[in-house]
């Protein structure tokens, strides 16, 4: 069974997680040194959101191009974001696929730190396993 | 958009900082590496020029693909591939003193975590030059642990067993490029109680640790100017955030470093082909038989065009394989197994037909060609053999996920 009931709870989640990226002044001001975007488009349930330094576009209104397109499950999603489902395992077996510079992602994995700390936290408040 | 637009593909130019890094890597290569090449090659196995190193250090051949935030170039694959092709057309030998150390540093990269990045990364742009190795051979396993399917009929591997916040390694590895002189080794051990290699699990060991013997070093046929040797590991404790994903993640690890660091391999097969054509083609320009020059005969014309089109269809493969690394993650299975698949064999072939077009002077170790027919069989045997390769890209052709 999948952990998110819904498209428009995964997406009330993960938009919260990247709003408080988006507070992190070292993520935003690294998305903008680098002229980087992101595009995250997550599976069952379909959960697709836009990151860049100025704005965050949860669902269909999402731009399609991004310097860093990441796709995977919604699952794997929330395994990854709870420090369940380590970074290069989830690259090494194919879980997490992404396209962009690989130099820039490199660079963007470690500033995602906010992120990983907050989601245990968001994620209980959601009525999700953690 | 025009039509003219959106066929724009531009062959002739590499990134700036690429071409930058290529012309001063070929004026190391040919000033600095080849006076030294017949005798290093000559010495017992052995023998290690740390002065040399050190210089291609400065150029940061140690740490091109390391990220601009850890010191490194940050040129990515292509960047590593292109420069190890010029080192290569000097000496394959010394380009992969430099390879190894690169992929020594690719679980790191891989392992997205700042901790180990901040500890591994930074020293390899120091003033004094470091070196790193990639322990995954041993005595019993060899193609079993990059094989996944094999996995479960690998023999005797090297054993990791949890002990608190520690992990507990015993074993010894076997052909391990650099490990004589390397500061740390990526290493892949098999938990503790796994069948084969299932439970292989890859872990960045510091060499200075108690228990860690530099085994002797093997006197190879070619690519003696780097040092293979053997890695024993006694009781070696190692702290478990030293470990790279999870336990049982090695072979996947060591599939995803594998297709990163393949499209690297194939440029420095493409380097030892260039090396033996380019000597091959003075010489067929200087010498005179018949009354003209060897390249105006007609059977020699032809080998020297399939030569120079063999090396320019593996440098874009790897080029090719090489764009694809730097831009998807996980690396991509196809490409780099192509392109090395294709280039080691240019590598044998043309050093091959230079060998016979040199006649005897190609014979004799002074001219260096014999060095370049040796160094050609090396790259068939590192990083994916001919057959463990054509599974690689038989897979890929099968997968229907594949884009």
């Amino acid at each position: 069974m999948a952990v998110f009931e819904s498209t428009e709870v995964a997406e009330r989640v993960f938009g919260t997680l990247f709003e408080i990226l988006l507070k992190d002044e070292q993520f935003t001001s690294q998305l903008r040194a680098g002229d980087m975007s992101i595009l995250l488009t997550q599976t069952n349930p379909d959960c697709v959101l836009h990151v860049s330094a100025d704005a965050l576009t949860v669902g269909a209104d999402a731009p399609e191009q991004a310097t860093i397109r990441i796709k995977m499950s919604s699952d794997t999603a929330h395994q990854l974001w709870l420090g369940k489902l380590m970074m290069p395992t989830a690259i090494a077996t194919g879980r997490v696929r992404i396209r962009g510079k690989v130099a820039r992602v490199l660079e963007l994995v470690p500033i995602l730190r906010p992120a990983f700390d907050r989601y245990p936290e968001l994620a209980e408040k959601e009525g999700l396993p953690v | 958009m025009t039509n003219h637009d959106a066929i724009d593909l531009n062959f002739d130019v590499l990134p700036g900082e690429v071409e930058k890094l290529r012309l001063q890597v070929r004026e190391f290569a040919r000033e600095v590496v080849a006076p030294r090449v017949t005798a290093l090659d000559a010495a017992p196995a052995d023998d290690f020029d740390w002065e040399m190193v050190a210089q291609g250090h400065a150029l940061g051949l140690t740490r091109v693909a390391v990220p601009k935030d850890y010191g490194g170039l940050g040129l990515g694959m292509i960047g590593c591939a292109v420069a190890l092709e010029e080192v290569a057309s000097v000496c394959a030998g010394t380009a992969l003193i430099f390879g190894a150390a690169m992929l020594g540093q690719c679980p790191v990269l891989l392992s997205g975590d700042p901790r180990l990045q901040a500890r591994f990364l930074p020293m390899f742009s120091g003033d004094s030059p470091v070196l790193a190795c990639n322990a995954v051979t041993e005595e019993e396993a060899g193609c079993d642990l990059i094989i996944p399917a094999n996995a479960v009929h690998a023999r005797d591997v090297m054993t990791a067993r949890r002990d608190g916040d520690h992990y507990v390694l015993n074993g010894r590895k076997r052909f391990i490029t650099n490990a004589q002189v390397a500061a740390f080794a990526s290493v892949f051990a098999n938990m503790e109680g796994a069948p084969g290699a299932t439970g292989l699990t890859s872990f960045m060991v510091p060499l200075d640790l108690p228990g860690v013997v530099r085994g002797p070093v093997a006197d190879k046929m070619g690519y003696r100017l780097c040092l293979g040797s053997e890695l024993e590991f006694h009781d070696v404790r190692i702290p478990a955030e030293n470990m790279i994903g999870e336990e049982g993640d090695g072979m996947a690890i060591n599939m995803a470093q594998s297709n990163m660091a393949r499209a690297s391999v194939a440029g420095i097969s493409v380097g030892v082909a260039r090396g033996a054509f380019e000597q091959a083609l003075e010489w067929c320009d200087t010498r005179v038989q018949g009354g003209r020059p060897l390249r105006e005969h007609q059977f020699t014309a032809a080998k020297l065009a399939e030569m120079a089109a063999k090396i320019d269809a593996a440098r874009l493969l790897y080029l090719k394989a090489a764009h694809k690394v730097d831009n998807e993650l996980p690396a991509p299975q196809y490409e780099p197994a192509a392109a090395k698949l294709f280039a080691d064999r240019v590598a044998i072939d043309v050093a091959d037909l230079a060998m016979s077009l040199t006649g005897a002077r190609g014979y004799v170790k002074s001219f260096g060609m014999e060095k370049r027919l040796r160094d050609a069989y090396g790259a068939r045997i590192y990083e994916g053999t001919p057959e463990v390769l054509a599974l690689a890209v038989t897979e890929s052709l099968y997968d229907r996920d594949r884009t």
